[in-house]
């Protein structure tokens, strides 16, 4: 079959598809010399519509339509979309300037600007958000230079698998369907590919327990019927006896065969299975590992906990309970089946006519009882969630006085626990009698026919044959029932398998060049210039900012909260990666160099402290952990952190993290300056370090980073103005770029954005009794703010 | 008590609400919405939801484009009916919600769940992630959010057919 050309045309190239340009030219707009457009999904009044949005030399359009695709003929060309031009809006190109994008809640609208003046075109749905940022982009850069200049960044493409458009998981291009390296199954059995020969030996044995489960009836039931307690009255009692012995034995034998069968293969299994998941929670993780930080704070991640934990567990559990009842149950119903027919086909087509109800009781009550149990799920995962709230704010609680509205509240979300449970009780009470009464009417047809067929001697029917056939009618329930969940549980197992594989297969944002360089004497200057970043489409964070921080200096950035301070530094670091614009260190780019290397010399001390479980000295050197003690106690105490730590019962040695020591915020954040100063990085940032310090801890830190900083550059970000007062040189910034820049000096002689925070700031303190003495400016009131 | 200390007097705790007494709407040249509040002219003025999903009729910030609070509106019922419709037009397409009348399906493939769902008579497909996070409860109803951000809404659980009810179900957490 003859492929058609995609409809949206090949990358670089976004003219209008000829089908369009058709119609829009049957309406009278020639459009063949479209230099970009893009397809929008609604109108001017936030309607459901289909949109082209394109413009060329003479302006910029807008035609509303209605686009319906026509499915081929098997073996066809797929044709043209069925296209009705509704209404077009053309602007001259002297009366559009530029384009931008505003981001409502669940919608988005394109603007146009012409000099002073702005007016709204049409607004689109939210995933649509980065096409019409990029179109925007693309005709802004078309109205400055006249060139039609393709941001090379693949907006609106990410995400959508290139062969049906179909979500896709982080860092993949392809959907889990399209993907080559699809076949859950087959991806998981590969796990198992070095132990093939045990696990050879495990089915062997577990198809002779199953041949065992079917041997049994022939013996216990049939045997002793036909075979001994038939003849009893014919043969003396002692020989009755001793058949009666010889056969007890044979069954006591085989038992003893089934449990010594069981014992071998569980055996088998417990030592290969843990050594699969093993081997696969360690892929997980070191994926994990590799993986951005973009992708750990993605919306569509989900919990990564569960990942690593729960799904692996599933998998674990599938493999450890499923498949050995699968196999077992399932060799065992092809066994009982095969007996069934050897001893009467009649009698077996008469019992699997009457399985249908079962099955379908069977699959319809699971259906059933997953949804109750879900409910019960539900409310009791709810309750919990409250009870956990409850415990992790009791202070609160307490203050407000509200332990009985909080008792209440948990009545109520038990009460839906208690009700949830009662439904699934019931239930159960009413649906097991009910399955057993199918199970029941199977049998007693059975039994009905069989007895007459026992009365005629037909197809030699004895009673050991039809008591016999009775207990395999009945060994069926049981691998029918498991059958008929089973897909579920596969199903979960491989929900768990693709979001593990998820993970594993998933490409890190960023990575390392292959020809990535590294430092020669780093001095450790840093030039950012033009950068632009933006963690969602169309939400710039960053916008043409450019800053020079000249090495062995020490630069203080303010601004207000979200104006993009700790977005720069985690670009310096490169835990993201700029959209524009660059970030060079000595005159290397940051994505040219090697990630350990860039690493190793840059000290981040972030806002979000964290520290792991484990001692506080483990904690300190963490970057070094080949560090003495000496150096942990010396970098303890450049950090201010030696005191208090000296004062926890178990000094260096006090366990912290989750379910340590609890240490206050600056406590915290002492430790975790003390972290970045034994990893002596030639490049220090701190971002908001010492904000949840008193101020003298503060000033004590200061003097000892201050000592530690002199050859080291150091970009200090704080909101407290009195944190930044060593700094060289000042940086405000607003709104993702810098406004003013300069010493101290200059930006207070300046009287602008920098000079008002600081007013503000000296104002307040001034309001709750402490320093600030008036108008001051210059070097005057640097000091004032020195001594606050 | 310090002499630095000052209380707080009940005046700052009184939200400004405006009155249609005080302003008006107009829908300008431009096409933005504009307004006249306390007898200033704002060519542009955003509209907000304080309480978006459970009474979004009330409490409804007015704000100038650069994000200062102009006043909050109390009840739009308060407003006359073509005021009323202004200011409904602006917040629906703000807030634009597809109402859902039918869930057909919902199937749950590698941790994606795909909603086959009615819009009053249009059909609609869209994926969900995360579904704990992104199938929201609100008082009587649902919200849903798809993997672009788009929010579709269930104002009344009770209100959609047993069926639509069993679909979802099983996905509400």
């Amino acid at each position: 079959m003859k492929k058609r050309p995609p409809e949206k045309p090949e990358k670089g190239k976004n003219t209008l598809p000829g089908y369009v340009v058709k119609a829009l030219g049957e309406k009278g707009l020639d459009a063949g010399g479209a230099l970009f457009s893009i397809k929008g999904d609604m109108d001017s009044e936030a309607c459901y519509k289909d949109t082209r949005l394109f413009f060329d030399e003479k302006g910029l359009y807008l035609a509303f339509c209605r686009e319906k695709t026509v499915k081929p003929k098997h073996g066809h060309v797929p044709p043209d979309p069925e296209i009705t031009v509704d209404k077009i809006i053309a602007v001259p190109a002297e009366e559009a300037d530029s384009l931008s994008i505003e981001r409502y809640t669940s919608t988005g609208r394109l603007i146009m600007s012409c000099g002073e003046e702005t007016s709204p075109l049409t607004y689109f749905s939210p995933g649509l958000a980065g096409e019409f940022d990029k179109f925007a982009r693309v005709f802004n850069t078309y109205k400055e230079t006249g060139e039609v200049k393709l941001p090379d960044d693949g907006a609106g493409d990410e995400n959508k698998c290139k062969k049906c458009g179909a979500p896709c998981p982080p860092g993949k291009d392809f959907c889990r369907k399209h993907d080559k390296n699809k076949g859950t199954a087959t991806r998981l059995i590969k796990f198992f590919g070095g132990y093939v020969p045990q696990i050879a030996v495990i089915l062997f044995f577990m198809i002779l327990n199953s041949a065992t489960n079917v041997l049994v009836p022939q013996l216990s039931t049939r045997a002793l019927y036909d075979d001994v307690l038939a003849n009893a009255g014919d043969t003396v009692l002692a020989e009755s006896l001793k058949a009666l012995g010889v056969l007890v034995l044979t069954v006591v034998g085989i038992r003893l065969l089934k449990v010594l069968l069981t014992m071998i293969h569980d055996y088998m299994s417990a030592s290969i299975l843990p050594r699969v998941m093993y081997s696969l929670k360690v892929k997980i993780f070191e994926a994990m590992q590799r993986l951005s930080i973009g992708f750990y704070s993605s919306k569509q991640t989900g919990s990564l906990m569960d990942r690593v934990t729960r799904d692996a567990t599933n998998i674990y559990w599938f493999f450890t309970d499923g498949i050995p009842r699968l196999i077992l149950d399932g060799t065992t119903l092809i066994g009982v089946l095969i007996v069934m027919f050897m001893m009467s086909p009649k009698l077996s087509l008469i019992a699997l006519g009457t399985t249908p109800v079962l099955l379908f009781t069977l699959i319809a009550g699971n259906k059933f009882f997953r949804r109750l149990h879900h409910r019960v799920w539900v409310t009791r995962s709810r309750a919990r969630s409250l009870v956990s709230d409850n415990i992790n704010g009791q202070r609160i609680i307490k203050a407000f006085a509200k332990e009985e509205d909080e008792s209440e509240h948990f009545g109520e979300l038990s009460r839906d626990v208690m009700s949830a449970e009662i439904k699934v009780g019931l239930s159960e009470a009413t649906l097991f009698p009910l399955l057993d009464i199918v199970a029941l009417l199977i049998t007693t047809i059975v039994l009905g026919v069989g007895g007459v067929m026992v009365a005629k001697g037909e197809n030699n029917m004895t009673t050991g044959t039809l008591l016999s056939f009775i207990v395999y009618v009945n060994m069926l329930k049981e691998p029918f029932g498991f059958l008929s969940w089973i897909s579920n549980w596969w199903a979960r197992c491989s929900d768990s398998a693709q979001r593990v594989f998820e993970i594993a297969d998933a490409i890190p944002e960023i990575t390392e060049k292959e020809d990535a360089v590294g430092f020669e004497n780093l001095r450790g200057s840093i030039e950012i210039s033009e950068l632009e970043f933006e963690y969602e489409p169309a939400k710039p964070v960053i916008t043409k900012m450019n800053l020079h921080v000249e090495a062995g200096t020490m630069l203080g950035i303010v601004g207000k909260t979200g104006a993009g301070k700790t977005t720069i530094a985690n670009l310096i670091a490169r835990l993201y990666d700029a959209k524009e614009g660059s970030i060079k260190i000595d005159g290397i780019d940051v994505r040219d160099l090697k990630l350990g290397e860039l690493r190793k010399n840059i000290g981040l001390v972030s806002q979000d402290i964290y520290l792991f479980i484990g001692s506080i000295a483990d904690n300190i050197r963490y970057a070094k952990p080949g560090a003495s003690m000496d150096e942990v106690i010396a970098a303890a105490k450049a950090a201010c952190a030696h005191d208090f730590i000296m004062k926890l019962p178990d000094g260096y040695e006090t366990r912290v993290g989750a379910g340590g020591q609890s240490l206050s915020g600056g406590e915290k954040q002492r430790i975790s300056i003390a972290r970045t100063i034994i990893q002596n990085p030639k490049i220090l940032i701190l971002d908001e370090a010492t904000a949840a310090m008193d101020t003298e801890t503060e000033r004590n830190i200061q003097r000892s980073l201050s000592s530690l900083s002199k050859g080291r550059t150091t970009i200090a970000i704080a909101h407290r103005l009195s944190t930044l007062r060593d700094s060289d040189y000042l940086a405000v910034i607003s709104e993702g770029t810098i406004v003013e820049y300069g010493t101290y000096q200059e930006l207070m002689r300046l009287k602008g954005e920098f000079f008002r925070l600081y007013k503000i700031q000296s104002e307040a303190l001034k309001t709750i009794g402490i320093g600030g003495d008036g108008e001051e400016t210059g070097e005057d009131s640097q000091e004032e703010t020195h001594h606050e | 008590m310090s002499d630095n200390m000052q209380t707080i007097s009940p005046d700052a705790l009184r939200t400004e609400y405006v009155s249609p007494a005080q302003c008006e709407f107009f829908t300008g040249s431009s096409g933005f919405l504009g307004a006249r509040i306390n007898g200033t002219e704002y060519r542009r003025v955003i509209l907000m939801r304080a309480l978006p999903l459970t009474r979004p009729d009330e409490y409804i910030c007015i704000s100038d484009v650069e994000k200062n609070e102009l006043g909050i509106i109390e009840k739009l019922s308060d407003f006359p009916p073509e005021q009323r419709e202004m200011i409904e037009s602006e917040l629906s397409k703000r807030y634009f919600c597809p109402v859902i009348t039918e869930i057909k399906s919902v199937r749950e493939k590698f941790g994606n769940f795909y909603f086959d769902v009615m819009i009053g008579e249009r059909k609609k497909n869209f994926t969900v992630k995360n579904i704990s996070k992104n199938i929201r409860y609100h008082g009587s109803g649902f919200d849903i959010i798809d993997i672009d951000g788009n929010r579709y809404n269930i104002p009344d659980y009770s209100q959609i057919s047993g069926k639509s009810r069993r679909n979802l179900d099983p996905y509400i957490y």
